[in-house]
């Protein structure tokens, strides 16, 4: 290691939004001085061939990661039905008896619009 | 086909045309001449984007002359000699000595600097061209101003960050600022029918571009703590005007290689 | 965490890791056999995208229209990224051991560290520039292919990325050596020269069939750890499958009279390329090596200053 450029090569992070509603969403890691820097050669690094509408930078040793020990405290039992819509589906026979559709997350959702009377 | 309205309007838009396409077309090719050499991978990649985005828009330059009926726009980029080319200077000097595949030694400093005064002076010519008389050029002034804002972002921050860091690089960055500026008159330059494009409002008059180019980048200066000169010269010659260095005739030779063997054959 | 996993409960935990299809990121505990395999096999695939950006390089400016340019361009702009991405997986297997991506250029100076036998060759015409373009990169298709599942997850996803890409290399190179194919004569001549040319250099590209042609092999580490999952004579035949009938198809020839495909043992038989001047090629005795290796280690000098200058403005600026 030259110890006169090793402060050249941090590294950073680098996140993405592919459009304004869409989620950020990880890319890769690069090698930079700055974060300014890693800000401008991330798009082309990473993103040249995609539409882009964000980008964040985050140098890496601000991340806080799971060991893998730390990720056994990821598991868990598949009983948890209860929080789930799959734990009622049974309404649908149900409201069904009373001539009512079921409040789906299909209908739900498209309560946004205009609603049909 | 558009309205061309008199031979003289045509005959000032073909020659503004041929301007802003020999420009990108030889400044593109010094910038792909740097693939692979760059200071740093990341920016080797980043900086390979800004040639493409840069040569795209000579095509589409070259695309404008081809619907004047100038001639295909391949034709237009690799047939024409060094003396009828009107690109700046600046444009067609190499990125440093040695040639690209043999014992290159390019001069990062001059290419920041050069990149940096080229893109700012370029968005400012589309921000005028935007308003054209001559609408195919302004309709692809909108288009090419787009990717500026990315050019112009990129090399702001190498360009500052070289000069805030001192030592060496500031030293290296200040030199190459004054070999720049003793040729970037020839960038500002419209040429011969500078008055007549003006007056026929196909682009602003070009001391008022000048002096838009003098308010963007006299703040950057003044941010950095560096005295900003501002006078701007023609040292190698004004390319818009026909005058080009050998350096143009070398690198027209690499460039047309290929395509001389046969220029009617398909690639 | 108090960790009482004698080494081999270790190993034994990672063995089973790794048969029950599961990832190994980089920061989990690793033996040293399977960290060692991955550097490796990962710095000399991104170290030979980055030397690989050369040869295509020299036809940049060259190129005979703009949209030629534009696209060889962005060719060689992707070998670099693919460099990039690949440098980044080793740079995080190869940081416990306190090394960086600058030790990483110093192994290659030095030549401690490889690159792959196609790039030390020349590439004197265009048809050469459209055929690495055509077959060198069906060629890395074909092995990175095989390896999207490794079992090494950075590895893994920066392949996905890099093969997403190729597409593109494949399809660049195809459309220059279909216009020379159905150009002119001299284009004709141009393409089945290059094709000549690179024919030996091709079927060396994936390595010897076993180690008993050039003494040494880590097809069977690589097996065993799941990076890789076919031989490199499985991944010569894919491609012979795959790319001869296209290259006949367009009234090229292959410089091996000896070559056909054999009903009875279902593969192509051919002739071996010579594995001594394979081993005296990647050792940099190749026709170009030195060139090329001057060029790398010329622009990193050169502009040593930038790294010098910027290495301390994370606080600076």
């Amino acid at each position: 290691m030259n110890s006169k450029t090793a402060g050249f090569f941090q590294e950073y992070e680098v996140f993405s939004k592919r459009t304004a509603t869409s989620p950020m969403q990880y890319q890769f890691s690069l090698l930079a001085p700055n974060e300014e820097m890693a800000l401008v050669l991330a798009q082309e690094n990473f993103m040249r061939r995609e539409p882009v509408a964000d980008i964040w930078v985050m140098k890496r040793s601000s991340i806080k990661k799971m060991t893998p020990e730390e990720r056994l405290s990821l598991l868990r039992i598949d009983n948890k039905d209860y929080r789930n819509t799959k734990g009622y589906g049974y309404l649908q026979k149900k409201w069904r008896q009373y001539e009512q559709e079921m409040l789906d997350e299909k209908e739900i959702f498209s309560w946004g619009g205009k609603l049909k009377k | 086909m558009t309205e061309l309205g008199t031979p003289s309007f045509k005959k000032t838009v073909v020659e503004l045309l041929y301007q802003l396409a020999d420009d990108d077309f030889i400044l593109a090719c010094r910038g792909s001449e740097w693939l692979g050499l760059a200071p740093h991978i990341e920016e080797d990649v980043a900086f390979s984007s800004i040639s493409q985005d840069t040569m795209g828009h000579a095509a589409m330059f070259y695309g404008l002359l081809e619907q004047l009926g100038e001639g295909n726009m391949d034709e237009l980029s690799h047939a024409r000699e060094g003396s009828q080319r009107k690109n700046a200077v600046l444009c067609e000097i190499p990125n440093g000595t040695g040639h690209y595949l043999k014992e290159p030694r390019y001069d990062w400093a001059f290419t920041v600097v050069r990149q940096f005064y080229y893109s700012i002076a370029k968005k400012i010519k589309l921000e005028s061209l935007k308003q054209s008389a001559y609408e195919p050029l302004a309709h692809a002034a909108v288009k090419i101003n787009m990717e500026l804002h990315y050019h112009i972002l990129h090399w702001t921050v190498w360009f500052k960050q070289l000069i805030l860091s001192g030592g060496e690089a500031k030293q290296r960055m200040l030199e190459a600022i004054i070999r720049v500026e003793q040729e970037f008159g020839d960038v500002c330059s419209l040429g011969p029918l500078s008055a007549e494009m003006a007056n026929l409002k196909l682009i602003d008059k070009e001391d008022v571009l000048l002096e838009r180019f003098h308010n963007s980048v006299k703040p950057v200066f003044h941010t950095l703590s560096i005295p900003y000169k501002g006078s701007f010269g023609y040292r190698s010659g004004r390319g818009r005007f026909g005058e080009h260095t050998q350096e143009l005739q070398h690198a027209l030779t690499t460039l047309t290689e290929v395509y001389r063997t046969d220029p009617a054959a398909a690639w | 965490m108090i960790n009482l996993e004698s080494l081999e409960d270790k190993n034994i935990r990672f063995m089973e890791r790794i048969e029950a299809g599961e990832k190994i990121e980089a920061d989990d505990w690793m033996p040293d056999e399977y960290r060692n395999v991955l550097i490796k096999l990962i710095s000399m695939h991104g170290i030979s995208e980055i030397m690989g950006a050369l040869p295509e390089k020299e036809w940049v400016p060259k190129a005979p229209t703009l949209k030629r340019k534009l696209g060889i361009m962005a060719k060689v702009q992707d070998e670099m990224g693919h460099g990039q991405l690949l440098l980044r997986v080793t740079e995080d297997l190869i940081k416990p051991l306190g090394r960086t991506r600058e030790d990483i250029m110093e192994d290659l100076f030095t030549g401690r560290l490889k690159f792959h036998n196609v790039f030390h060759m020349e590439a004197p015409t265009w048809g050469d520039a459209g055929l690495i373009g055509w077959l060198i990169d069906g060629a890395a298709i074909i092995t990175q292919t095989n390896m999207l599942n490794a079992s090494y997850g950075p590895y893994a996803r920066a392949l996905k990325r890099i093969c997403a890409e190729e597409v593109f290399h494949a399809q660049h190179g195809e459309a220059i050596i279909l216009a020379l194919a159905e150009g002119t004569d001299d284009q004709k001549k141009m393409v089945q020269e290059a094709v000549d040319r690179w024919w030996e250099p091709l079927l060396m590209f994936f390595g010897p069939g076993d180690a008993k042609a050039t003494g040494s092999s880590k097809q069977d580490v690589t097996a065993k750890y799941r990076i890789r999952s076919k031989s490199n004579e499985e991944l010569r035949q894919d491609f012979f499958t795959k790319y001869v009938p296209r290259i006949l198809s367009i009234g090229l020839t292959i410089p091996d009279s000896t070559m056909l495909y054999d009903q009875k043992q279902d593969k192509w038989v051919y002739q071996q390329p010579d594995w001594e001047k394979f081993k005296e090629i990647v050792k940099n005795k190749g026709p170009k090596s030195q060139e090329r290796l001057r060029l790398r280690e010329l622009s990193y000098e050169n502009n040593e200053w930038v790294r010098e200058a910027l290495a301390q403005s994370e606080e600076a600026i």
